[in-house]
């Protein structure tokens, strides 16, 4: 009898495919064309990793997890789609979320659905608001940026600070909190100037900074704009540190901008140096990826790892795929992540991950913690 | 500072001069716009990049190398999509279009990162009148300069020249009088991608390489071509040029956000009050 | 005529069940299509009809949407009252621009739309004083009806649907008059029918203010659909889109523009296959389309059932 069971099941699990009705879903809505492709790639990359070790141990409980995605092309009205599927594919929960203006226009798709949704991928301020129920975002904002790197500065104590920023929301948005953290310190800018994200050429910007002699250059963008401003301003003479957010906080930097680019400061997710756990992580993590069409950036993939091995799967172990139980175990949630300044992290009542950032400088070929920056 | 301004501004100018022959010997010989004319650009620079990186090719030998290749390119591409799409302007402005989303998106697979471009043209700087600026710029300068100086002999003074001036002016006429009308038309389109392409290579060392390339520099070498007369080579040329400067001035003396605006009020204002351009001539409409 | 009618009331029909039964995100779907629907039916009147292609529907549409969303955002004024705004903000603002250009020839005029969409564009993402720039415009309510609040996708599928249903036999009145004639006078022979006595720039006009208020429309309920919006929803790639959309139907015919709005618009979906390559297929749709249906789908179909 219970052979011919054992038998039934088999022969119904093979019927059934990979995925039997125990699995887990987990969806991610990312950007695998357009913009923001590479950064999608990265994070399902991570996603990926996570998720072949939770399965290789057991998976939870017992259940294993499979990964839905769903491509956004990096467009807002196709996000919501995107998140709109995931909802009713029945996935248990949904971590990713690329690119701002996607996530603002999706996060409204999970809010409505009660979708639990840790956003890895986007970092502007009004993502996490107090109505936030669903929402969940773990990269620390872009106030916190930026209020970090007032700190860096009065650290380093800079004196005569240039601005150059992409006035895309994000630039924007870092420069005025900026600006508010340096008037606290008394300090106004020497000059602000401001370019286009498809911009290739920045003389009219660098001959204004120039003249100004700063001694220090905040670069609020993304690359390769970022890269390029850095090149194109020692070319001009002009010898000021270069300081950035995350936008700078990218690999792909120091093959961008190999010279220029040297002695940066960048506040960042992610360092390896920071403890054994995060140096063991990149390196397994770069051995996996080591041929992938998108070579591995363990800057861009750690958040998500971190979301579903340390955050989601546990609850999920915890309370199982119940959404709304898995929201408050999330809400409650509290812990270290790897690669980051030590501290606890937590969420506040905005759903928005309290962590620490790293501040980081380019020496040579990579990232190292800045000196006294990182208690 | 204005020497600064007048070299970076220049050296765009020839890159939108270049791009905009390509919409230029396109439409004087088929009244038809190319909009994939800026992914050819884009194209051209990761082919470049493909040469110097993979062979170490250095810069003679790669230009040339980018300009056969593009060209034998575009004659395949006008006898596989383009030969399908005179049905009409709109038909072929889309069909371009889809072309060049193509291109792009195939590009973005390969290429999801930017990537730096390796100094061909050498990693010297020049310095004049307090601008300092690449060994880049100069071989830009050249470059533009004997394409154009090679196009105008080919056109005045070659048969294969005199024939593609004849399809261009009246296609029937010139079929009758022997001129394989449409070896000649690939021939354009092969001359209007590898002017494109070797446009291309030119840029790569100055900037990053990214699949995006094309959108912006296409749109404002087609404004360009406007400007100065999209049937008229010369006047293709002096578009290009003034655009490249009136940018660069704009940007600085004015400001850097809107400095796009300006080469699209260029293009709309110039429609409206020339819509030859400032050199072209206007071709009656046979009724 | 009476095949036309049973179809279009079948399609109707059958849009309803949709609204019953699909999944919410076969709604979505949907119900962005439909709004798109709109957009592609008032360029119908320029291309079809007054013979003039252009690219700066996108932007139009993004006024549109921006005229309801900083409306409603920025003032207590109902949802609703933001419909009409949207329409004449979008209608004024293309007329005004496209009026000067509308003489020139084909050609010609597309490259002043381009410059217009253009234009419009870097305005919306710099004007940051009126439109909020990058930021874009955020917290959106949903879309209110008197006391009925749409904040479901299978209430705003419906609003959607009264929108597209509303905008198709709206624009089959204005064909059917004896404007539309002119119209078709003026696309068919642009000389004779001046010589004819047709005002042929009013006409042209006419049919720009048309286009225009269609786009604002769809505009409206885009805003409405997202809740958020963003200059960078509104680039030349959706003129693009719009365009193909409409130029794909067939060049007369508002059947073959739903059916190819229905194709196209659903394309981002059917194309998931191709992963990544999703893009290079939706360029290689655009192509192939153009190559082998330059005078739209409908085309293909025996005379005897077109219009």
């Amino acid at each position: 009898m219970m052979h011919r069971l054992a038998m039934l099941a088999g022969a119904l699990m093979l019927l059934a495919g990979t995925a039997s009705a125990q699995d887990i879903r987990l969806g991610t809505v990312i950007p695998l064309s357009g913009g923001g492709a590479s950064y999608g790639a990265s994070i399902q990359q991570g996603l990926d990793m996570a998720l072949r070790e939770i399965n290789a141990a057991g998976g939870i409980n017992g259940r294993k997890i499979t990964l839905d995605v769903a491509d956004d092309a990096s467009d807002p009205a196709q996000s919501v789609i995107a998140l709109q599927r995931l909802v009713n594919d029945n996935d248990d929960l949904v971590i990713g979320g690329w690119g701002s203006s996607q996530v603002l226009a999706n996060m409204a798709v999970a809010e409505r659905a009660g979708m639990p949704y840790i956003v890895v991928g986007a970092s502007n301020p009004r993502i996490t608001t107090s109505a936030n129920k669903w929402t969940f975002r773990t990269l620390t904002n872009d106030n916190g940026h930026a209020a970090r790197l007032a700190e860096v500065v009065s650290l380093l104590h800079f004196k005569k600070i240039a601005i150059i920023y992409d006035t895309n929301d994000y630039g924007v948005g870092l420069r005025d909190i900026f600006t508010a953290g340096l008037a606290k310190q008394g300090i106004k800018a020497v000059d602000v100037e401001s370019y286009q994200t498809s911009d290739k050429d920045f003389t009219a910007q660098l001959t204004h900074i120039a003249a100004a002699e700063p001694d220090a250059v905040m670069l609020f963008g993304t690359l390769p704009a970022i890269a390029a401003i850095m090149n194109q301003a020692r070319d001009q003479g002009i010898d000021a540190r270069f300081l950035g957010a995350a936008g700078l906080s990218n690999e792909a930097v120091m093959k961008l901008a190999p010279q220029a680019a040297q002695h940066a400061i960048a506040t960042a997710y992610f360092h390896v140096d920071t403890d054994a756990t995060a140096k063991e992580w990149a390196a397994r993590y770069q051995q996996a990826f080591a041929q992938a069409n998108q070579a591995p950036r363990p800057s861009q993939a750690a958040p998500a790892y971190e979301a579903l091995k340390l955050m989601a799967a546990p609850c999920l172990a915890q309370v199982g795929t119940d959404k709304d139980k898995l929201r408050l175990c999330l809400k409650a949630w509290h812990g270290t992540l790897f690669g980051l300044p030590p501290a606890e992290a937590h969420f506040d009542d905005t759903n928005q991950l309290l962590a620490p950032l790293v501040v980081e400088e380019v020496v040579g070929t990579e990232f190292k913690l800045l000196p006294g920056a990182n208690q | 500072m204005l020497a600064q301004l007048l070299v970076g501004g220049l050296g765009t100018g020839c890159i939108y001069a270049l791009v905009g022959l390509g919409f230029t010997l396109v439409y004087r010989t088929m009244r038809m716009v190319n909009f994939a004319q800026g992914q050819v650009f884009m194209a051209g620079t990761f082919l470049g990049l493909f040469g110097a990186q993979q062979f170490g090719l250095p810069a003679l030998p790669l230009l040339l190398l980018v300009a056969v290749i593009s060209f034998a390119v575009g004659m395949l591409l006008e006898r596989v999509v383009f030969r399908r799409l005179y049905a009409s302007h709109e038909v072929f402005v889309v069909g371009a279009i889809g072309l060049g989303v193509m291109i792009e998106n195939g590009f973005r697979i390969v290429y999801p990162e930017p990537l730096p471009f390796p100094k061909i043209f050498g990693a010297g700087v020049y310095h004049l009148h307090g601008a300092v600026f690449q060994k880049t710029y100069l071989w830009i300068l050249i470059v533009t300069l004997v394409l154009v100086a090679a196009l105008h002999v080919m056109f005045a003074y070659t048969r294969t020249g005199r024939a593609l001036r004849a399809v261009a002016s009246d296609g029937e006429i010139a079929a009758t009088m022997g001129v394989n009308v449409q070896r000649a038309i690939g021939a354009t389109f092969g001359l209007s991608f590898a002017i494109a392409a070797v446009a291309g290579v030119l840029i790569g060392p100055l900037y990053f390489v990214s699949p995006d390339l094309g959108d912006m520099v296409g749109l404002k070498a087609f404004s360009a071509a406007v400007l100065g007369g999209i049937n008229s080579v010369v006047g293709t040329i002096l578009g290009g040029l003034a655009l490249g400067l009136m940018e660069a001035l704009a940007a600085f003396y004015i400001s850097t956000d809107y400095k796009d605006l300006l080469a699209f009020a260029i293009l709309v204002l110039m429609l409206l009050v020339r819509p030859q351009g400032l050199l072209g001539r206007v071709v009656p409409v046979k009724v | 005529m009476r095949a036309g009618l049973a179809v279009g009331i079948a399609s109707v029909i059958a849009l309803c069940i949709l609204g019953l039964f699909a999944s919410d995100y076969l709604l979505e779907i949907a119900t962005l299509v439909l709004i798109e629907s709109i957009a592609v039916v008032g360029l119908g009147f320029l291309t079809g009809f007054a013979g003039r292609i252009s690219l700066a529907q996108g932007a139009l549409y993004g006024v549109g949407a921006y005229a309801a969303a900083l409306l409603v955002t920025r003032t207590g004024l109902p949802p609703l009252v933001g419909l009409p705004v949207a329409i004449v903000a979008a209608s004024v603002i293309g007329t005004a621009l496209g009026t000067p250009a509308i003489r020139l020839s084909g050609l010609y005029f597309v490259m002043s739309t381009i410059g217009i969409q253009q234009i419009l564009w870097i305005l919306l993402m710099h004007w940051s004083s009126l439109t909020g720039g990058p930021q874009g415009v955020r917290g959106i309510p949903a879309l209110s009806v008197g006391g009925l609040v749409l904040d479901t996708p299978a209430r705003f599928y419906v609003a959607a649907l009264i929108g597209a249903v509303a905008s198709y036999l709206l624009a089959r009145r204005v064909i059917a008059s004896r404007f539309g004639l002119f119209l078709r006078a003026v696309s068919d022979d642009e000389l004779a029918s001046a010589t004819a006595g047709v005002a042929v720039l009013r006409a042209k006009a006419t049919a720009l203010a048309l286009s225009g208020g269609w786009a604002g429309a769809a505009g409206f309920l885009h805003a409405y659909y997202l809740r958020y919006v963003h200059p960078d929803m509104f680039t030349l790639d959706l003129s693009v889109v719009f365009l193909t959309m409409a130029m794909f139907g067939g060049y007369r015919s508002l059947e073959g523009m739903l059916l190819a709005t229905v194709i196209l618009g659903g394309a981002s979906e059917y194309l998931r296959p191709f992963g990544q390559f999703r893009l290079v297929a939706y360029g290689g749709l655009l192509v192939l389309s153009m190559m082998f249906f330059p005078r739209g789908l409908l085309a293909v179909l025996p005379i005897r059932w077109r219009r």
